[in-house]
């Protein structure tokens, strides 16, 4: 599905590579977990596969369902079916979450050569999804993410996700914030979309989120490239030893 | 057919001829005046002064300030009246080791002033004595503001280069960080006629040099006067000025205040102005930020009582990227008294990443006094963040309500949350005498201020 | 991958919708201006001597007058002589009904999305519809006679009802209130009138289209509201003008007035044609707008989306002179490649306890210039009085400007007066965040600018907010950032 191969990049005008020599393929129905310490370029990676500006791949390749994902605007990115869940959802004052949703979701449709969802049609499969995740319906009223808490915020991503079925989820910190309650409903939303032509990549400093989102492949990132690679294990091993016992063994 | 043909109408106001009658009686008494250059550049100034003429009202930026009926009347060069030690200590600042040029109705008066033990590449002299022995140098300095002068003639520039006289000549070279403060203590007296006084102030602080500039403008006796002064600051690459400005007019005094300052590239600027008196005192200034990275902060109180007049004018100008600039002005009017603030942020094209931000609070504390805010921004960049804000009112009654809920009666606690307003502005200022003998006067014009005291 | 700010500079400026003109006989006086002139359009119009008289007093003042110089835009010198002042369809009569419309000018509003018919798209608005600054049709104006309104154009009323025009007429916005409202009081052909009696909440939104199509003609309307004590309606205007690459003028005066509690809610949606992408063509919009709210507990409402024009130079104003009236300003200004607005709003608090909110949102593009200029004055007499400024603007690209001008003047202790203001460009975030969703970057820019202007865009009538919301997305097409 997912196919990255020596991937360098480094940040507009900057001369220093953030990323270098980065590979992983990612089958359906696969949930890798991306693991590093601060610094390590997991963001960076998460940014680069959604096409956002002010990064510069200098090196190697990224294909997605056999295109060119590089070559793609974030737009037509996310009508392939990428989806970055981020650690920092933008807040839009004055738009309203459920009109958001749904111009996306119809950008989607268009692209995709669907008919839109009326209105009436996509209020009721919103408030359902809403209410699987836990958002209270007045929350759809609200603005994008403005005045949201931490855990609001998260469990809005989720909802995005659930709606727009994207096949490919990049989940970036997504506990970042949570309280053990809100990482239980979010995890648990995240699980209730994982399907065998859906994978996802989950990106997280701590082994925690791990509990609830079990991966397939854990993969250990230092210095902008794999260091380590292993079953969901290694996240535990992870867990006792610390990056630097890890990676200084694996060096 | 008619034509429709229109006269333009003029926003200046022609001099009275007294103007006329005194430069011819004084030029060729004004110091330097035997070096040619100096003596034309006088006379062009002085035509260009006659034909511009004195604002009126309707030329925008003194839209609040009817300068004319207190500056185009007739009035001779001021004398420099004897003045005791004694009576003018109390105005000290910048602690015992302070350098300190003392000025009596414009004229330096040396005996009082005292600027020893300099580090070699700091000069600190008296405009005249410049004027004298090295016009060429004033001029060159003075050229180089000139170039600033974008929007037209500026008719009190004019005047004040006609009849060029005195003031402070300050130079830091490069990389010179300069522990004591300079104070530049200007007494205006009062004299049985109406009177002018004409002072430049030059400071030139070289790369990286450090300096601390006092300014004080007291008025030790009552009467008509007239300081029009102008003011070129030059803060180089990497360099920091911190300047205190203390106005303590006395009745019957008007000052007129051009401040132009320039900065270089990660250069930095900390001034505080305090406005306590004077009939009318208007502050105008002009602060071109010309490197990137530059730091620049403009706080300001001014607080006109009984039929005082305060006008504070002020363009920021962001020419290079990066520059970080914040006003924060505080006004409050009493009495009859009228206070008007304009600053103004001009943002060009090339100043991407400019943080900008201006501030003005005003409490308005009678019914017959007036407040005029114009907080204005002009932005030609787009990556900038630049806001203001403006307010306007009476004491916060929540405020007012929880200091009289905690015993103060009525007129303590107006007096009280008076009094704060202005201080908050009073602690920035870099020195502790000049913030103190702020905080006194500040006591002195606040209704009710006897019962603050102890505060001090 | 292109920035948002190359993309927005690639997209080719839509073409103005409604740049089309329509070839109609039109009934035009001499070029130029001078005082037959001023009588023959006061002749055609059949007028009283007093109101000959009256705009002829006019003329004369504003031959004195200076065209005012300080506002921030640029054009070159008007040659009033080089004007068609007066231009009207040439019909034998006025028609009596809708059915003896001209049908050419029939067909032209059905281009423009309005239909000259009573229960179509516009069902529940009244429509007065001014061609080149003569009104040509009035709908519904039966069903508004029962219940006292009257609504119609200018010229009508002053033969119908002289004496309510006589004394309402200059009482806001007199003779010589400025260069552009002298000229206008000199010249107008006509404009609307409402007239809403005592008691009265008029039951549907009134609405003027005015539609500019003559060339070198200048468009002067007057329009006059009277809202008597305890009545209310809400007034719609929306305008445009053929695409022409001379510059045309348009110098209104819209005066209203409010008794005791009564409200007048006003909306322009101006989308006059802007001229094209290098500043060729395109109307000057020099207008004069103002309400007193005269009686006490009166309210006036100004909400403007003014997308259109090559300069527009208006300050819809109120004076607060009843105690506890409450004065409104809501502004949206788009302007994009060579598009010039200098706009705002004065409040002036005369009455105790009168409270003013201003909401101004500008967002500039492309090569354009914009200013918000405001005043908000209150007086020695205005006891408690309350102001609210909040004025925002968003740059999209480095090759525009945003200018923020307030004038803030107190003179009464118990007064308070707030402003805030800021200026920031589109936020790339924003964008991105929303193209990351799978909304494309024009749609995206339109989606961040609606939200930043959402505030106003509730203050507009239904009608007007769908119309609204579609124009800012395309005023901004081709200038992304």
């Amino acid at each position: 599905m997912l196919t990255i191969k020596d991937l360098d990049v480094s940040i507009a005008g900057e001369d220093k590579p953030v990323i270098k020599g980065f590979s992983l393929e990612v089958k359906p129905g696969e949930v890798h977990a991306v693991m590093g310490p601060n610094g390590s370029g997991k963001s960076t990676l998460s940014y680069v596969l959604a096409g956002r500006d002010g990064y510069e791949v200098t090196g190697g390749t990224v294909t997605f369902m056999g295109q060119d994902l590089l070559e793609m605007e974030p737009e037509e990115r996310a009508a392939a079916g990428i989806f970055l869940a981020m650690q920092y959802p933008v807040e839009i004052p004055g738009v309203a979450n459920s009109y958001f949703l749904r111009q996306a979701v119809n950008a989607l449709k268009k692209a995709r050569g669907e008919p839109a969802m009326s209105a009436a049609d996509f209020m009721k499969k919103l408030k359902a999804k809403a209410e699987e995740i836990g958002i209270r319906p007045e929350f759809l009223k609200r603005d994008v993410n403005a005045g949201f808490s931490g855990g609001e915020k998260k469990r809005n991503e989720i909802l995005q996700l659930a709606m727009l079925e994207p096949r490919l989820c990049i989940l970036d910190e997504t506990d970042s914030g949570l309280d053990i309650d809100a990482l239980r409903t979010v995890s648990d939303g995240v699980n209730a979309l994982r399907t065998p032509d859906r994978a996802m990549i989950v990106i997280t400093h701590y082994q925690r989120l791990l509990d609830y989102i079990v991966p397939d492949h854990v993969h250990v990132m230092a210095d902008g490239k794999i260091r380590k690679s292993g079953g969901k294990e290694l996240a535990l091993e992870l867990e006792e030893q610390g990056y630097e016992g890890l990676l200084g063994r694996a060096a | 057919m008619t034509a429709i043909a229109r006269r333009p109408v003029s926003r200046h106001t022609a001099p009275v001829p007294a103007f006329a009658e005194l430069f011819e009686h004084e030029q060729q008494h004004l110091p330097g005046s035997e070096a040619a250059a100096l003596d034309a550049w006088r006379r062009t100034r002085f035509a260009r002064f006659e034909t511009t003429g004195l604002p009126t009202q309707r030329v925008e930026h003194w839209k609040y300030t009817n300068i004319a009926k207190v500056a185009n009347v007739a009035m001779g060069l001021a004398s420099r009246p004897e003045v005791k030690l004694d009576d003018v200590q109390r105005y000290f600042a910048g602690g015992p080791l302070a350098r300190r040029l003392i000025f009596v109705n414009g004229h330096l008066a040396t005996e009082l002033s005292h600027v020893g033990g300099l580090p070699e590449g700091v000069v600190i002299k008296g405009l005249d004595v410049m004027l004298r022995d090295d016009p060429d140098r004033v001029l060159a300095a003075l050229a180089e503001d000139r170039a600033l002068d974008a929007s037209g003639p500026h008719s009190f520039a004019d005047l004040n280069a006609a009849f060029l006289q005195s003031g402070a000549w300050i130079e830091v070279a490069d990389d010179i960080v300069l522990e004591r403060p300079i104070q530049l203590l200007f007494l205006t007296v009062g004299e049985a006629s109406a009177v002018m006084t004409h002072p430049h102030i030059i400071v030139k602080l070289g790369a990286r040099a450090k300096a601390h500039l006092i300014e004080s403008h007291v008025g030790v006796k009552d009467g008509h006067c007239l300081t029009n002064l102008v003011a070129d600051y030059e803060v180089g690459a990497g360099a920091r000025l911190d300047h205190d400005r203390l106005q303590l007019g006395a009745a019957g005094t008007t000052f007129i205040g051009l401040n132009r300052i320039r900065i270089g590239e990660k250069g930095e600027l900390k001034q505080t102005v305090a406005t306590l008196g004077g009939t009318l005192v208007r502050n105008e200034t002009d602060m071109h930020l010309q490197g990137s990275f530059i730091e620049a902060q403009l706080n300001g109180v001014y607080m006109p009582i009984e039929s005082e007049h305060v006008d504070n004018v002020i363009r920021v100008h962001h020419e290079q990227p990066d520059g970080h600039s914040d006003q924060f002005y505080k006004g409050l009017a009493l009495d009859k008294a009228k206070a008007a603030f304009a600053g103004k942020i001009f943002v060009y094209k090339d100043a991407q990443r400019t943080n900008a931000f201006q501030t003005n609070n005003n409490l308005l504390l009678s019914d017959d006094a007036e407040i005029d805010s114009k907080p204005e921004l002009e932005i030609y960049a787009d990556d900038v963040k630049c806001s203001h804000g403006a307010t306007c009112g009476e004491l916060d009654p929540v405020a007012l309500f929880y200091l009289r809920s905690r015993g103060l009666d009525r007129d303590e606690a107006e007096s009280l949350l008076t009094y704060a307003f202005a201080a908050e502005v009073l602690e920035r200022f870099t020195d502790p005498a000049v913030m103190k003998l702020a905080q006194e006067r500040l006591i002195a014009r606040t209704p009710g201020g006897a019962n603050l005291t102890d505060m001090l | 991958m292109a920035t948002a700010l190359e993309t927005v500079q690639d997209y080719t400026a839509k073409a103005y919708k409604y740049g089309f003109s329509t070839a109609i006989e039109s009934d035009m006086a001499p070029k130029g201006l001078n005082e037959d002139i001023v009588r023959l359009i006061s002749a055609k119009k059949n007028e009283p001597e007093w109101m000959t008289e009256w705009r002829l007093e006019a003329y004369r003042r504003w031959l004195t007058m200076e065209e005012p110089n300080w506002q921030k835009v640029g054009y070159p010198p008007i040659d009033f002589q080089e004007i068609y002042f007066y231009a009207a369809p040439k019909t034998k009569e006025r028609p009596k009904s809708l059915d003896d419309i001209d049908p050419d000018i029939r067909e032209t509003y059905n281009k423009l999305g309005i239909p000259i018919k009573e229960q179509e798209i516009l069902s529940g608005v009244a429509v007065d519809y001014v061609w080149d600054s003569v009104s040509v049709a009035t709908t519904f104006r039966a069903k508004l006679q029962e219940l006292g309104i009257i609504f119609g154009s200018f010229s009508d009323a002053l033969q119908s009802h002289p004496e309510l025009v006589k004394k309402y007429l200059g009482t806001v916005v007199p003779q010589g209130d400025n260069y552009f409202a002298a000229l206008n009081s000199a010249v107008f052909t006509d404009g609307s009138f409402v007239y809403i009696p005592k008691g009265v909440r008029c039951p549907m939104e009134l609405s003027t289209y005015f539609r500019i199509n003559e060339m070198n003609t200048g468009q002067f309307e007057r329009t006059l509201i009277i809202a008597e004590e305890g009545s209310y309606v809400s007034y719609l205007e929306g305008c445009t003008a053929p695409q022409r690459d001379e510059n045309q003028l348009h110098a209104a005066v819209v005066e209203l007035i409010t008794m005791d509690d009564a409200e007048i809610k006003y909306s322009t949606v101006q989308n006059w044609y802007p001229g094209d992408a290098e500043g060729k063509g395109g109307i000057y919009n020099f207008v004069t707008k103002r309400g007193a709210c005269r009686g006490k507990r009166s309210k006036i409402s100004w909400t403007q989306v003014e997308t259109g024009s090559a300069i527009t130079w208006k300050y819809p104003s109120c004076i607060l002179q009843g105690d506890d009236s409450v004065g409104e300003f809501y502004s949206v200004a788009v302007t994009n490649n060579a598009q010039q607005a200098d706009t705002g709003t004065k409040m002036i608090h005369i009455g105790k306890r009168t409270r003013s909110r201003i909401v101004s949102k500008g967002i500039s593009a492309g090569k354009a210039d914009q200013t918000y200029r405001g005043l908000v004055r209150v007086l020695k007499g205005a006891e408690g009085a309350r102001n609210h400024t909040q004025c925002d603007s968003m740059l999209i690209g480095d090759k525009c400007g945003a200018h923020t001008v307030p004038y803030i003047e107190i003179k009464n202790r118990t007064a308070k007066a707030e402003h805030e203001a800021t200026t920031s460009k589109i936020s790339d975030d924003q964008l991105f965040y929303c193209r990351a969703r799978g909304i494309s970057e024009e749609d995206a820019v339109a989606l961040v600018v609606n939200g930043f202007c959402r505030e106003v865009m509730n203050e507009l009538p239904m009608e007007f907010a769908v119309e609204a919301r579609k124009l800012l997305g395309i005023s901004l097409e081709g200038s992304v950032g």
